[in-house]
């Protein structure tokens, strides 16, 4: 598929001028993306741009490459071919490396990995040198609000992250990742296996997160795409297939792929995680 | 009734295994035990010697120096390589990595002492040395300490890792950071079984660094050393007389002793490292 150049604002954070003025200005253009592993084509000559969105939601069938893209994006995986330019910068030759890349980029892996030490100790991990040994207890505190957090744990922050629910783990990374002050947040399927209730207080988050930086999610769950509201990019064979409004786009959808996929969704086929 | 079969098969199997060095061990306490009085420990030594009466208080000194300088400068190498293989080599070279030493831990022991014999002690001019006999051990240990510490950076979970690096951690915080906490109870479980390897081998530092007698503590590293395990071997096959046997037989059970603590220690720590996972 050609460039598809993306609209410039999710809907909810152009709703309010307000809103919209704190959403951080950040560009991301992917030229001709394309990834092989052991011989396989994961991502096939992606193209894609993202611009000072809300949510963005990505959607397809499994080993679409959706969570290969956010690697991709975030630095994880740095073995492909084509171009990554993060507001003009090519990911690359990203200024102080990789390492200041995926400071740059968030991630959030699909399942929750806390560090075996305190709540606080684990919101501050990613942050070294002089800054961690200034008093970051108002940093704490807002990372874990973001995170809709901070009102279940703030009596406790002294105790072993690894006794919080699983929800409770996955809203920690995401307070972690926001700790490092990244421009973006990219998420991989962050409710996959979670109970309602924790889904819910997830996507709270991320509607949230949203109103002051772009957030990117990967998920099967096309309910909680709509719930989310923003933006929707369906990828098929490493290939972004069709995007557009989420509302739109999961109700009339324009391409054979994508309206496929829905019929085989409302099947409840086994999600990545699942599998 | 199958089942008993095979159980009372397993036992019988098992018994020599467990009773042979059970035996030697009890022939080892009932020889060595009547041996020990204050002399064997005593600290007024000048020189190490060969009778009845000498301490083995400078041999003990040397078998740990030996033990212990030779596992100070294997393990900074072992930590160094196996940092290597996992952070910049390849999958093959990792397999090849592997491989080699695997093959270097079957290459018997005497093979480094007669390397150390040609080259550090006749080459380089050393003599029998200290610093000889440490280079020849560390060589020795250092494919089995590097291999068990590339075990335990690979038994840290790799989602720590990924999360850590997602979150722009440099390598060198990730090693610090992530790594070191989980890995270090294995390493030093490592560590504490490299010494007590290293104070069974005897072949390569009777080549390289022991003299029988006439030394005490060495003066530099080049000065030779006495070590408990030559000590019995010289012991062993020169006394005649029925005490310095008697002696030979103490030093023995001093340095299975000590072979034991070490490797109890490991023990210890290992099993504390599984329990804390």
């Amino acid at each position: 598929m050609d460039k598809v150049t993306a609209a410039t604002l999710a809907d909810h954070a152009a709703n309010s001028p307000k809103q919209a003025a704190l959403v951080r200005k950040i560009r991301i253009e992917i030229n001709g993306l394309s990834l092989k592993r052991a011989g396989r084509i994961i991502l096939n000559r992606l193209n894609l741009s993202l611009a000072n969105r809300g949510i963005t939601a990505i959607i397809g069938p499994s080993g679409a490459g959706k969570s290969s893209l956010l690697r991709c994006m975030n630095g994880l995986v740095n073995d492909w071919q084509g171009e990554i330019i993060i507001d003009g910068v090519a990911s690359k030759q990203w200024p102080c490396g990789a390492d200041a890349l995926r400071r740059h980029i968030g991630l959030i892996a699909q399942k929750p990995t806390v560090f075996p030490c305190s709540i606080a100790g684990n919101v501050l991990f990613g942050i070294r040198g002089k800054q961690r040994r200034q008093d970051n207890g108002e940093l704490i505190e807002s990372c874990l609000k973001q995170a809709a957090l901070w009102d279940e744990v703030c009596d406790r922050l002294d105790h072993d992250a690894q006794t919080l629910s699983v929800g409770q783990q996955q809203r920690l990374c995401i307070a972690r990742a926001l700790a490092v002050k990244p421009a973006v947040i990219l998420l991989d399927e962050p409710t996959a296996s979670l109970d309602p209730r924790s889904k819910n207080k997830i996507e709270a988050s991320l509607r949230g997160l949203a109103t002051s930086m772009p957030v990117v999610v990967v998920s099967h769950d096309l309910d909680q795409v709509r719930r989310l509201g923003g933006h929707t990019l369906f990828m098929c064979d490493g290939k972004l297939i069709e995007q557009g409004n989420s509302e739109t786009l999961l109700s009339t959808p324009q391409r054979v792929e994508t309206r496929e996929f829905f019929q085989w969704s409302m099947c409840d086929c086994p999600t990545d995680a699942e599998k | 009734m199958a089942n008993r079969c095979t159980q009372v098969l397993l036992i019988l199997l098992a018994l020599p295994a467990l009773a042979v060095p059970l035996a030697c061990l009890i022939y080892l306490l009932m020889r060595g035990l009547p041996g020990f009085d204050s002399s064997l420990f005593s600290l007024n030594f000048s020189s190490a010697g060969f009778d009845d009466k000498h301490s083995v208080i400078p041999q003990i000194m040397g078998s740990l120096a030996l033990s212990v300088l030779s596992c100070l400068l294997a393990l900074p190498l072992a930590i160094g390589l196996s940092l290597y293989n996992r952070l910049y080599a390849g999958p093959r070279s990792k397999l090849f990595m592997q491989h080699l030493l695997t093959s270097f831990q079957s290459i018997p022991p005497l093979v480094y002492g007669l390397f150390g014999l040609l080259i550090f002690v006749h080459f380089l001019g050393w003599g029998l040395s200290l610093a000889a006999g440490t280079i020849v051990l560390a060589m020795i240990i250092l494919p089995v300490l590097t291999l068990n510490t590339i075990h335990a950076i690979e038994r840290v979970p790799q989602d720590y890792t990924d999360a850590a690096r997602a979150l722009g951690m440099s390598a060198s915080q990730i090693i610090w950071h992530v790594w070191r906490p989980r890995a270090w109870r294995s390493l030093l479980t490592g560590l504490f079984l490299a010494v007590a390897r290293t104070l069974s081998e005897t072949a390569p530092i009777l080549f390289t660094a022991t003299v029988f007698s006439g030394a005490s503590w060495p003066d530099s590293l080049l000065s030779p050393v006495t070590s408990l395990q030559t000590h019995i071997f010289y012991l062993a096959q020169e006394a005649v007389d029925e005490n310095t046997v008697a002696r030979a037989w103490s030093s023995a059970l001093v340095l299975v002793t000590l072979v034991t603590m070490f490797s109890v220690i490991a023990h210890l720590l290992n099993k504390r490292h599984i329990k804390h996972g």
